[in-house]
């Protein structure tokens, strides 16, 4: 009890000098102020991929229902709408034919486009909607935008690496004042200490997290998921931001090293982007790929409780294995 | 309050001993002064008293506490103030204090009427950053304070302090003293350890030489030094003092007599540091 209240007491000093350095102000608005430019400047991106053509005769209930899942584009004749498809980057025509809808496309376009129409199409003659769907319908991919998830995952993992940043000043101020050996010949134990210098970066990363997952819109996301990857992936910047502060003699050294952490996170998004999926076990060792993985998962709402736990599993025992080889620095350097 | 038996404590692997065999006892109430030149292992020996050095060799109780066996609970007793002012700079004096305040588990004083006593009233909410060096020094002093401390450990507590605010602080050591509160206090101020002192041990190199209250000293050794003045042949005084202890001292003197004109001699209380020189070999600075 007593050492929770040290551990809150703590957490209150340092949220006081935060509130007075500016350098924390900025890493902790930095996150934010980019969630609101991706949403307002790139528009585009927050809608779905997907581009169908229609005329402009199509019955409104089809149109309308076709802009839900896809960008629609409208055309006057069935030749304008070829030309259109005949263009370089990937669109599907629906032109009404009989009953039903014939799908038109230039045939270079890749079969998740031409997947995706035929879907969309059988979804309408079914009568289903969004609302009334299952699981099974929406997980065809592509109801959230691919490619703003991603961005959002990113900028997730930018705010983990933040937290280590916010963590490591907190020890470099501690460091330049000496102040950490009156607290070690205070009633307050080693471990509350650490519990306490962490808790501003954590906290104050999870908040951001949640507020730049609110301004891109995720509000619907599944908040435990995202919460419990977020914790677990922010262990492993927590010891990174104890071990540079503690080794850094001033702010900027301290702000150098944490970005040294950008390196692999950089790394594993770019593995887990881009490596096929025979080679994707390169990328195993490290607790970001796990982390961005979940992530990615979870804000294109094809996660599964399984999998997640899987994943944070996963981002804790690397982060557990580094801990134990870094506790003993860590612990020395606090002395 | 204090036992310290057969401590040693080294900074690296190379067998270089900065506090070397070092046993002392501290009673309840009493003040115990380390008085030694600079690198004597002076701030080595609180560190580890005061656990922020890990103890190496040697076994130390404090505060009832065996430093085997670390218990954090144990500062709820314990006071310490550092050779290095050591605040937050970007906190104002008052949150300083209030903020180490609320680290205890015990009763602790009004901040405001501590830094009223270290002379930093109407500072209260300067960020501490701002504060010169010797009031920074000073605001730790105070901190050093808050828990009413059983035990209190003293770095050097009015080194680089101007005079008048070196009053202060030994003011405020006395009444504490007054109180009945146990002192460890280190310093390479003879006058120092003189005045606030039960009882000092020389210590030089890592070693104590020597145990004893500051009278006890200067009467064993106060009264031998003789102080004389005579005239030398082209007529200059020159001036020489001479312990009455030393074989080669006292000829010398017989000599002078004999065959000088001598123009004052009187025997003088040696001070501190004079008795630390014939003890030791070593001056204080
Ligand atoms: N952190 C350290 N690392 C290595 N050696 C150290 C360290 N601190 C002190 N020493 C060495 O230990 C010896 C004793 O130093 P200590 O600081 O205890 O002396 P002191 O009596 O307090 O001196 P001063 O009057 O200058 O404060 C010195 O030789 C010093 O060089
Ligand atoms: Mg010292």
């Amino acid at each position: 009890m007593a050492m929770i209240a040290k551990v809150m007491r703590i957490l209150r000093r340092d949220s006081l000098v935060a509130s007075r350095d500016s350098m924390l102000i900025i890493i902790l608005a930095m996150p934010v102020l980019m969630a609101v430019g991706i949403q307002l400047f790139a528009p585009g991106i927050a809608d779905s991929v997907v581009r169908i053509g229609l005329l402009d005769d199509d019955p409104a209930d089809h149109a309308a229902f076709v802009a839900e899942y896809a960008r629609v584009e409208r055309f006057g004749s069935v030749a304008e709408l070829e030309r259109r498809i005949a263009k370089r980057d990937e669109i599907a025509g629906m032109v009404r034919s009989g009953d039903g809808y014939e799908i038109v496309v230039q045939g270079d376009e890749g079969p998740d486009l031409l997947n995706y129409a035929k879907l969309l199409n059988a979804l309408y003659e079914l009568g289903g909607s969004r609302d009334d769907s299952t699981a099974s319908v929406l997980s065809f991919g592509k109801a959230v935008s691919p490619i703003k998830a991603k961005l959002a995952n990113m900028l997730i993992l930018m705010m983990v690496m933040l937290s280590g940043m916010t963590i490591s000043l907190g020890i470099v101020e501690e460091k330049s004042d000496d102040t950490i050996s009156a607290v070690n010949v205070s009633p307050v134990s080693q471990n509350a200490f650490i519990v306490g210098k962490s808790l501003l970066g954590g906290l104050s990363t999870l908040a951001s997290i949640v507020i730049a997952l609110l301004i891109l819109g995720y509000s619907g996301v599944n908040w435990p998921m995202i919460i419990l990857v977020g914790l677990t992936s922010m262990v492993l910047t927590f010891i990174v931001g104890f071990l540079q502060g503690l080794s850094s003699t001033d702010v900027i050294e301290a702000a150098t090293g944490v970005k040294m952490t950008m390196l692999p996170i950089a790394g594993s998004i770019a593995g887990y982007e881009l490596l096929s999926d025979k080679w994707q076990w390169t990328m195993y060792w490290s607790p970001f790929y796990w982390a961005y993985k979940a992530n990615d998962l979870i804000l294109t709402e094809r996660a599964d409780w399984p999998t997640v736990l899987l994943c944070a599993a996963m981002v804790s025992g690397i982060s557990l294995a580094i801990y134990l080889v870094a506790i003993p620095r860590i612990r020395e350097g606090l002395s | 309050m204090v036992s310290v038996r057969n401590l040693s404590h080294s900074y690296g692997n190379d067998g270089r001993l900065a506090v070397d065999d070092v046993s002392f006892d501290i009673g309840k109430g009493e003040t115990f002064g380390f008085l030694g030149p600079s690198g004597a292992g002076k701030s080595t020996t609180q560190g580890v008293l005061t656990g922020l050095l890990r103890l190496q060799k040697g076994e130390v109780t404090v505060a009832g506490y065996d430093l085997r066996t670390v218990r954090k609970e144990r500062f709820n007793k314990i006071g310490v103030s550092f050779e290095q002012a050591n605040v937050y700079s970007k906190l104002t004096a008052l949150e300083n204090l209030r903020f180490y305040a609320d680290l205890f588990d015990a009763p602790t004083r009004d901040p405001h009427e501590l830094l009223e006593l270290v002379g930093l009233a109407g500072r209260e909410n300067d960020r501490a950053g701002s504060f010169s060096k010797g009031m920074k020094h000073r605001l730790a002093f105070a901190r050093s304070m808050l828990n009413y401390p059983e035990l209190w450990f003293l770095d050097e507590p009015t080194t680089g302090l101007d005079p008048a605010i070196a009053a202060v602080i030994k003011g405020v050591i006395k009444a504490e003293q007054a109180k009945g509160t146990t002192t460890f206090l280190t310093t390479h101020n003879m006058y120092i350890a003189d005045e606030l002192c039960d009882r000092v041990a020389f210590i030089v190199d890592g070693s104590i030489k020597l145990v004893d209250t500051p009278r006890n000293l200067k009467q064993r050794y106060g009264k031998k030094l003789v102080e004389v003045e005579y005239l030398r042949d082209d007529g200059s005084i020159a001036k020489e003092t001479l312990r009455t202890v030393d074989e080669g001292d006292r000829e010398r003197l017989a000599g002078i007599v004999r065959s000088r004109d001598i123009v004052t001699m009187h025997s003088k209380e040696a001070t501190l540091e004079e008795i630390f020189i014939q003890i030791t070999g070593r001056g204080l600075d």
